[in-house]
């Protein structure tokens, strides 16, 4: 990760249009990518959990939708200083925040419901349920909605034919952030379900 | 304000929100470890 940061701010070229203002790009997409992974993985656990009944897939589902929630959360403030500096409002009512809102409410939802239920069983059962159907609003509210209508957002990096519209360099240093954030979401959910999985068994004792 | 500068604060956002989650963490453990 230091070495990234380092090319980010050193080796990155700048960007027509956005100059100094792109190095966001690589702070904010790879944190947004980081809370649909946490999210795809909180609906897989949670499937597993419904089908295995083990409480530490359910631990790992709590814990993916939280660091999800938290990568949401970061992403939308990143993008809202990034509003803020191109389009001179922080919130601009754009499909994408309106979209990303959206979608952070959904997930607040899953933490509340598993707060509402006091019973391990039943907040188990009702948070797999909810955060199954939960995930099959993400591709819809991060990649469907959006286009459907015009944005203010930078057009997205991959064309209609799958290819990568990027400098060489940008490249290279935009995957190395990616793997960097997406190497920290996998310890933060690996620590993160442990202390869950302990939590679970002193409340169970 | 400066773009870098723009830049800069976006990056300390996103460290201290990842921060600020691994505290939350740390303080549940700590619950744990006295109950």
């Amino acid at each position: 990760m230091p070495g990234v940061f380092v090319a980010v701010f050193i080796f990155a070229p700048e960007v027509e249009g956005l100059n100094e203002l792109s190095r966001i790009f690589f702070f904010h997409v790879p944190i947004a990518w980081v809370s649909a992974l946490a999210f795809l993985w909180s609906m897989a656990q949670s499937v597993l959990y419904l089908k295995n009944k083990r409480f530490e897939n359910d631990s790992a589902a709590d814990a993916a939708a939280r660091i999800g929630l938290v990568f949401c959360s970061l992403a939308t403030i990143t993008g809202m200083v990034f509003a803020k500096a191109t389009w001179g409002a922080y919130w601009n009512w754009d499909p994408r925040e309106m979209s990303v809102f959206i979608l952070l409410l959904v997930y607040f939802a899953y933490v509340a419901l598993r707060m509402a239920v006091e019973d391990h069983e039943r907040r188990a059962r009702y948070a797999a349920v909810y955060s199954i159907l939960a995930f099959f609003t993400v591709p819809f509210l991060v990649f469907i909605l959006p286009r459907l209508f015009s944005t203010l957002h930078p057009s997205p990096i991959i064309d209609r034919g799958g290819n990568i519209m990027m400098d060489p360099t940008i490249h290279l240093i935009f995957f190395a952030a990616l793997a960097g954030f997406t190497g920290l979401y996998v310890w933060l959910q690996n620590i993160s379900t442990r202390i869950s999985v302990l939590s679970r068994q002193k409340e169970e004792i | 304000m400066k773009p870098i500068y723009i830049v800069l604060l976006v990056n300390l956002l996103v460290w201290t929100g990842i921060f600020s989650y691994l505290l939350y963490l740390e303080n549940k453990l700590k619950r744990i470890e006295k109950q």
